[in-house]
């Protein structure tokens, strides 16, 4: 096991980790910028280093900066946290080159998830299911009609160099393909100075379900089920929960097993993350996060597994904590990610926090590090913390979540707690009934369809 | 914390810093420098590293949490010295030290005039030694940090006046 982790992150996530490795009694270090002295995992660190100004790249991307930290306190071992480094691959190479263990999985595993195109093909090589589509751009000469409809309509056509939805036109039946196309050509030659395009089968309504996986890096892997973060602001996920209210237990089992068998497969390592849309019964692959994520507890609620301290186990060599048959998922959990921002327009509120009263009582679990009279800097994301409840089942969940945010005081700044208590009583909500545009179409005062 | 001596200890030699140490004690001194033939000796101790004990309990007083035990040996110290118009700031995370190499003459001492640009410490990070010039002209008043001592973004170095 290691000596000291030294701990590359900062906010609750870094507190997070701290906790983790008392627990494991492991020392650690905290690394902070100028604008984090007073931070709780500085606070609480049993050393810390100084290691930058404000600015993430002069301090929490400051690679030489962060070796320097591990070589004055003698860590051992370096835990990314998520953002920052995470998914840094190189990163992980140099740290290896400096004997100090990087806590997360194989740099290869990092590089190859973290190219879209070659994460995809990966994916479809295991046996993962991937949004039907044309292989590679569609020339002049294929049969598009032939293609769209071996892949089903609504179809998306997309550029081939497109980003942004720049290039991107849905064809809903058969007569609209055409005139997509050359549309879509027209704008992906102007917009990107290439002119190829190519199909993707158009999802409507989907959810994003995720696949949480553990795996030991000698090719054992299990799945501990999933979460559904269909909630989503421009691409953020706002309100996370499991079970998702779309899958039964066979649907479950099947997609968790096709997931921790791709995973065997790779011999990945670590905590993981396989992002899927969902829809009429389908799975659709888009990403795999190598690393810790931020709505991780809704899983831990549910399993009764503290997935950090499995994370710094498994790189320390450690085997599987339990085989798939011992995994039991229990009730259901759901997380809020209050941030500071106006709960109408999202503008940031950084600012001091006179009042703080997090919410209490069974079930009820508060991942923030924020404190009464700390100030939330400037520099950094907004997350004030993240309100995690759990239930035996999800109409206890969210009666108990009803009440924990009514309870919970953060004054000083503007929240976005006022845009929970709203959710929490909508009936789309209770129902269970959402997906991923729901949350933008209800923000933008239309009826969600 | 006597200076490392060019030249190597001997028995009579460490006698002499052993009675320079009482001395200190006896007359609450912080410094006391000697210089004889081929020999100069320097002891003095290190009181900003009281007074930061003080300034960090008083500054955790306030809140529930435990103290953070900074890397460096001095954080209070630090915070209090950083906002001193002389202070010069570590521009980076490392390992400190006086002189090129172990046992060559210090870049600096107390007392020493300085130019722009001229070397202070050298400061050691990934196995390598970084050169930390003069950011002004001027007299070293303190010298803040021990050879060797880790150091943190920001921390004090020395005293230029």
């Amino acid at each position: 096991m290691f000596d000291k982790i030294l701990i590359a992150n900062r906010g609750e996530i870094a507190l997070r980790i701290l906790r983790a490795c008392k627990e494991l009694g492991i020392n650690t270090v905290a690394v902070h910028s100028t604008a984090d002295a007073d931070a709780m995992h500085v606070r609480l660190a049993d050393e810390s280093v100084c290691i930058g100004p404000p600015p993430s790249k002069d301090s929490y991307l400051n690679v030489p900066a962060l070796l320097a930290a591990c070589e004055i306190t003698g860590a051992d071992a370096v835990h990314p946290g998520y953002g920052f480094l995470s998914e840094n691959a190189r990163f992980a190479e140099i740290l290896a080159e400096h004997n100090l263990h990087f806590i997360g999985p194989k740099a290869e595993h990092i590089r190859l998830m973290g190219d879209k195109i070659e994460a995809k093909k990966t994916a479809k090589k295991l046996g993962i299911p991937v949004v039907p589509g044309s292989d590679g751009a569609v020339g002049p000469n294929d049969d598009a009609i032939a293609i769209a409809q071996s892949i089903g309509f609504p179809v998306l056509v997309k550029a081939a160099a497109g980003g942004g939805g720049r290039g991107m036109k849905v064809a809903q039946t058969q007569q609209d393909l055409m005139l997509a196309l050359s549309t879509a050509a027209n704008e992906a030659k102007s917009a990107f100075g290439d002119a190829s395009v190519y199909l993707e089968k158009y999802l409507q309504k989907p959810r994003h379900i995720e696949i949480q996986v553990l795996g030991d890096g000698r090719g054992g892997a299990i799945h501990l089920g999933e979460r559904d973060c269909s909630l989503q602001r421009r691409h953020q996920k706002v309100w996370e929960e499991g079970p998702s209210p779309a899958l039964d237990a066979a649907a479950r089992a099947k997609i968790g097993a096709t997931v921790a068998k791709a995973m065997q497969q790779m011999k990945y390592l670590g905590v993981g993350t396989v992002e899927f849309l969902y829809e009429e019964g389908e799975f659709y692959f888009i990403e795999m996060n190598t690393r810790i994520q931020v709505e991780h507890p809704v899983t831990e609620m549910i399993t009764g597994i503290d997935l950090v301290l499995e994370q710094i186990r498994i790189a320390a060599g450690g085997d599987l904590p339990l085989t798939q048959e011992e995994v039991v998922i229990n009730g259901h959990a759901i997380e809020c990610r209050v941030n500071a921002e106006n709960p109408v327009t999202f503008r940031p509120s950084p600012g001091k926090i006179l009042q703080y009263h997090p919410p209490g009582g069974l079930g009820v679990r508060i991942d923030s590090a924020v404190y009464q009279g700390y100030v939330i800097p400037p520099y950094y994301d907004s997350l004030v913390g993240k309100l995690i409840v759990q239930g035996k089942t999800r109409g206890e969940c969210l009666m108990r979540l009803r009440r924990a945010l009514d309870e919970m005081v953060v004054d000083g700044i503007e929240t976005t707690l006022p845009l929970f208590r709203a959710l929490v009583r909508e009936p789309d909500i209770i129902d269970g009934d959402y997906h991923i545009h729901w949350l933008e179409q209800y923000l933008a005062g239309q009826p969600p369809a | 914390m006597a200076d490392k001596p060019a030249a190597k200890i001997s028995g009579s030699d460490s006698a002499l810093i052993r009675e320079l140490a009482l001395l200190l004690d006896e007359t609450s001194l912080t410094e006391i420098e000697i210089e004889r033939a081929g020999l100069r000796v320097r002891v003095a101790r290190n009181i900003s590293i009281a007074a930061s004990v003080a300034s960090v309990s008083t500054a955790i007083g306030a809140t529930a949490s435990a103290p953070a035990v900074a890397a460096s040996s001095a954080p209070g110290a630090a915070a209090d010295l950083s906002e001193h118009p002389g202070a010069v700031p570590s521009p980076m995370v490392g390992t400190a030290y006086w002189a090129p190499e172990p046992g060559a003459k210090p870049f600096i001492e107390v007392g020493a005039r300085v130019s722009v640009g001229q070397t202070l410490l050298i400061i050691e990070a990934m196995k390598t030694m970084n050169q930390i010039p003069s950011p002004r002209a001027g007299t070293v008043t303190q010298i803040l940090i021990e050879d060797g001592q880790p150091v943190e973004f920001g921390e004090p170095l020395v005293i230029i006046e």
